[in-house]
């Protein structure tokens, strides 16, 4: 098995704590770290959907738990959804038949920097033709109501387009109440947040406002996802497992918790004995640095403070090989050729060898 | 390797055979008796039934919509064998328990498909294929608006099969999805997606055309408009007669099955559609059975699953107004105490029991929408016995039963009428000329059942059940665990369609038209390359 993982981790570039060593004795060394381990954690995640499934497939065989860095954001959208449900739409449709975009929040050009161009808020819908409006609900475009937070204003704003009576003073209700109007005269319109950005009540307001506004016309809602691979991941956790991250494998069936299953707190409180931390597309090292073993899957020239126990330089997906990847502009996984090819292990390559070295049980 | 089945009771209407005997296997497909080489392997299957492997036409098991619903419901543990959703490896463990050996995914838009493909490929043992949904995608329709020959929709729909990795095609409410983007609250057949004179007749037209003209095996797979509502018998006897003698297929007919009769205005229509099928030798339908309990409706019926969401037990659902067709999600509990939940139990089991040709009727529950696949052997049950019939009827509201016929049904399916509906003619279908039979040449895909008393335990766990030759259940456990292939059509098609395509996505959508090509079976972790039907010629 040793030399199968050999063959498959050509170029990998590999050391245990601290010191270059062999693929081979790297994957030793943490392959006997997880056989040793009383309760391990995979963390971090940012991967691809290759990635993804060699990791849930690891966790599973060692009864294991999975987590993803982003998860935070991940449940900032999923919280909502699994609770009321929700009307959302596609960014190809938000481009085509948007004649009114309600842009909610300050960190949507962080969350997707090529947000305006790919939706071409700047131009008419590609499909429907007319005008398209854009509308900022942020912290500079509408005079705050009550508190710092926007969810305030949300709130007054749902009110608004229900025709409920508001509290507002007058120099927050005329902007707020011109923008009700306009939402309620949209024909398609479109609501962008960022689940990195808003919290969970703020985003459940929300989507009870896209729901309201369908009584008379349409609208749906545009989450933009969290980075590094967690939609990607999230999806195949789903079909793998039937749950998102925050799911461990210890028993015979999975068990999803966000709270229990938060690797931060898994390692925090010592429940975890030992991590694998994941991250492909970003040199993001550990948030817990050396509080527990790790075996670090990480891009290259990622700076730890502590060595990690055992490190493997992994590819980016779509860059350095071929991936299945969750594309924000085309709203689902999709094939993502290498961008710039080059001879590195992937995630799932290395997490396949790791699960390949472990003494069978 | 020469395996030896040996004793059992072959049934194998495909080629008229019905009678105890042996089978043959060698390198994973089926082989005359030989003159005198001796087995190497025998399976001693005396006293058992013999059927090639099961062949589910119509089940939801993969794609974006069923995948939200996996997140949208943690509570139904998808993880679980018990659930309405079950995870990509359950799906094929508990197919296989069942001896099916092969399903088709029917609902996957051109845009979800790679990730479609990515399930399929975690889904073990069985093989799969996914019908690509068009009716509702914007090109298609400005190839309509455009009044463009029926040629160039052809050549569109082979690329877009080609890129999907499809089966087959799959219309959904054609012109529905489309029109409720534009606020359309409800949509029938001749209705006319806004701004345009195309109507959901149209469409299914242009869409059986296409499918006739690339010689796809698989006749055009519709789910009509309408579904659901009292009354809507009518839309489906239109529908069938806009066919004219093109073929079709009816997708779970039973939820178009409901009349207006009775004090309740909600009574099964299902005896005049199974009279209208019987009549026109050009309509195939599958039944879509509901079954009694928890599941959840999953649907790219996006106008019907938003009508639908005042009934959401629990209260909560999804709608997704996507590309093309997009969906719902509405988590549903059928009540053996609802009125009209027992109504459509009723006209279900009476289109089972009044279409008179297993050769045109399929067997479903339109997975997990009437009920989650997992039900079948109770449904196998029913149709065998009518003293089960019986007993059931007996706890179910009398109210219920008097608009409805199924009282008064006598017929109970014989072994050979399972296997011609749940085999023989499911690969027929969908042109697998080697699947569905035990006839040499056939894959070794065969399910061996042992009789009992309880027949819905005897197609629960089957005895024995051998995939390409390979032992993979004993007693309904997995004993091996190979992952099946992927099948799908290639038709060829005109290069101007393929430069049509790449103009609108780049102007339109801003994306290339390539983005959502499903990759070769190696990149989505598939060891064997995608099996081609070919088309007929
Ligand atoms: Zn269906």
């Amino acid at each position: 098995m040793i030399e199968t993982a050999e063959r498959a981790l050509i170029g990998c570039v590999a050391s245990v704590d601290g010191k270059p060593v062999s693929p081979t004795e790297a994957i030793y060394e943490a392959a006997t770290l997880l056989a040793n381990s009383r309760s391990a954690v995979v963390a971090g995640l940012g991967t691809d959907v290759a990635g993804a499934r060699a990791s849930v497939a690891l966790a599973q065989a060692i009864g294991a738990s999975i987590d993803h860095m982003d998860a935070g954001a991940v449940f900032a959208n999923l919280d909502v959804m699994r609770r009321a449900g929700w009307i959302v739409t596609t960014p190809l449709q938000t481009r085509t038949r948007a004649d009114t975009v309600l842009l909610v929040g300050d960190g949507l050009l962080e969350a997707w920097p090529e947000m305006a161009d790919r939706l071409g808020l700047d131009a008419p819908p590609t499909l429907t033709g007319g005008a398209r409006r854009v509308f900022r609900l942020s912290s500079g475009t509408v005079p705050p109501v009550g508190a710092a937070t926007i969810l305030p204003t949300l709130a007054a704003l749902r009110a608004l387009v229900a025709g409920r009576a508001t509290s507002l003073d007058e120099g927050a209700f005329r902007p707020l109440s011109d923008l009700a109007t306009a939402l309620a005269e949209a024909r398609f319109g479109v609501a962008i947040w960022s689940g990195a950005e808003l919290e969970t009540l703020a985003v459940e307001m929300l989507c009870g406002l896209v729901d309201d506004l369908n009584r008379k016309t349409r609208f749906a809602g545009l989450p933009l996802l969290p980075p590094n691979g967690a939609e990607g991941v999230t999806q195949a956790a789903a079909w793998a497992t039937g749950f998102p991250v925050r799911t461990g494998f210890a028993g015979s069936e999975p068990l999803h918790d966000p709270w229990r299953f938060d690797a931060r707190r898994l390692i925090a409180s010592g429940e975890a004995d030992v991590a694998i931390w994941i991250s492909a597309f970003s040199s993001t090292p550990p948030p817990w640095d050396d509080a527990v073993p790790t075996i670090a899957l990480v891009a290259s020239g990622t700076a730890f403070g502590t060595s990690p126990a055992v490190v493997f330089e992994v590819g980016c997906p779509g860059r350095d090989h071929d991936a299945m990847l969750f594309d924000p502009a085309l709203g689902g996984i999709a094939f993502a050729a290498a961008s710039a090819r080059r001879t590195v292990p992937s995630v799932a390559d290395t997490v396949a060898a790791i699960a390949a070295a472990l003494p069978q049980c | 390797m020469l395996t030896r089945l040996a004793g059992g009771r072959v049934i194998d209407p495909a080629n008229g055979r019905d009678a105890v005997g042996d089978i043959w296997v060698r390198d994973g497909r089926i082989v005359a008796t030989p003159d005198h080489a001796s087995a190497d392997q025998t399976l001693d299957v005396a006293g058992c039934i013999v059927m090639a492997g099961g062949i589910d036409i119509h089940t939801h098991v993969a794609g974006t919509n069923v995948n939200t619903a996996r997140l949208l419901l943690p509570d139904l543990r998808a993880g679980s064998a018990a659930a309405s959703v079950p995870v990509s490896q359950t799906i094929g463990r508990l197919y296989a328990a069942m001896g099916y050996t092969m399903v088709v995914e029917p609902a996957i838009s051109p845009h979800v498909a790679p990730q479609a493909h990515l399930e399929l490929s975690e889904i073990p043992i069985i093989d799969t294929a996914i019908l690509t949904v068009l009716g509702n995608d914007d090109y298609l329709l400005r190839l309509m608006a455009n009044k463009e020959s029926s040629a160039a929709i052809a050549d569109y729909a082979a690329r877009v099969l080609a890129g999907s990795g499809a089966i087959g095609i799959k219309a959904i409410n054609p012109g529905a999805a489309a029109s409720f983007k534009a606020n359309v609250r409800s949509f029938g057949l001749d209705d006319a997606v806004p701004n345009s004179d195309i109507t959901s007749r149209a469409i299914i037209n242009a869409l059986q055309a296409a499918t006739e003209s690339l010689g796809l095996p698989h006749p055009l797979h519709l789910h009509c408009s309408n579904l659901g509502m009292p009354g809507n018998v009518e839309t489906a006897l239109a529908t069938m007669e806009a066919a004219g003698d093109v073929r079709l297929h009816i997708a779970h007919l039973q939820f178009y099955a409901y009349g207006k009769d009775g004090p309740r205005g909600f009574s099964s229509g299902a005896a005049r559609l199974a009279e209208a099928v019987n009549s026109r030798p050009n309509i195939t339908a599958d039944v879509g059975q509901v079954m009694f309990g928890q599941t959840v409706t999953v649907s790219s019926d996006v106008l019907r699953q938003f009508n639908a969401r005042g009934q959401a037990h629990p209260r909560k659902s999804i709608i997704m107004d996507g590309d093309g067709n997009g969906g719902g999600i509405v988590p549903y509990r059928y009540r053996k105490t609802d009125f009209y939940n027992a109504v459509q139990w009723a006209a279900g089991l009476e289109l089972f029991l009044l279409i008179n040709d297993p050769w045109r009727l399929f067997f479903t529950t339109d997975h997990p929408n009437g009920a989650p696949f997992t039900a079948y052997p109770d449904l196998l049950a029913l149709l065998m016995d009518r003293s089960l019939r019986a007993q059931h009827i007996e706890t179910l509201p009398k109210d219920a039963m008097q608009v409805s016929t199924l009282a008064s049904i006598t017929r109970e399916y014989s072994f050979a009428d399972i296997a011609i509906m749940t085999r023989a003619a499911p690969a027929r279908l969908l042109g697998l000329v080697d699947r569905g039979h035990l006839g040499p040449g056939a894959r070794a895909d065969i399910a061996v059942y042992r009789p009992q008393a309880d027949l819905a335990a005897m197609f629960r766990d089957a005895a024995l059940v051998l995939k390409d030759g390979v032992p993979v259940i004993r007693d309904g456990i997995p004993v091996a665990q190979p992952f099946g292939r992927a099948v799908a059509v290639r038709p060829g098609f005109d290069s101007a369609a393929d430069r049509g395509l790449a103009a609108f996505y780049d102007s339109i959508y801003g994306v290339p038209h390539t983005a959502f090509d499903v990759p070769a079976a190696d990149l989505l972790g598939r060891t064997q390359p995608f099996e081609t039907v070919p088309c007929r010629t």
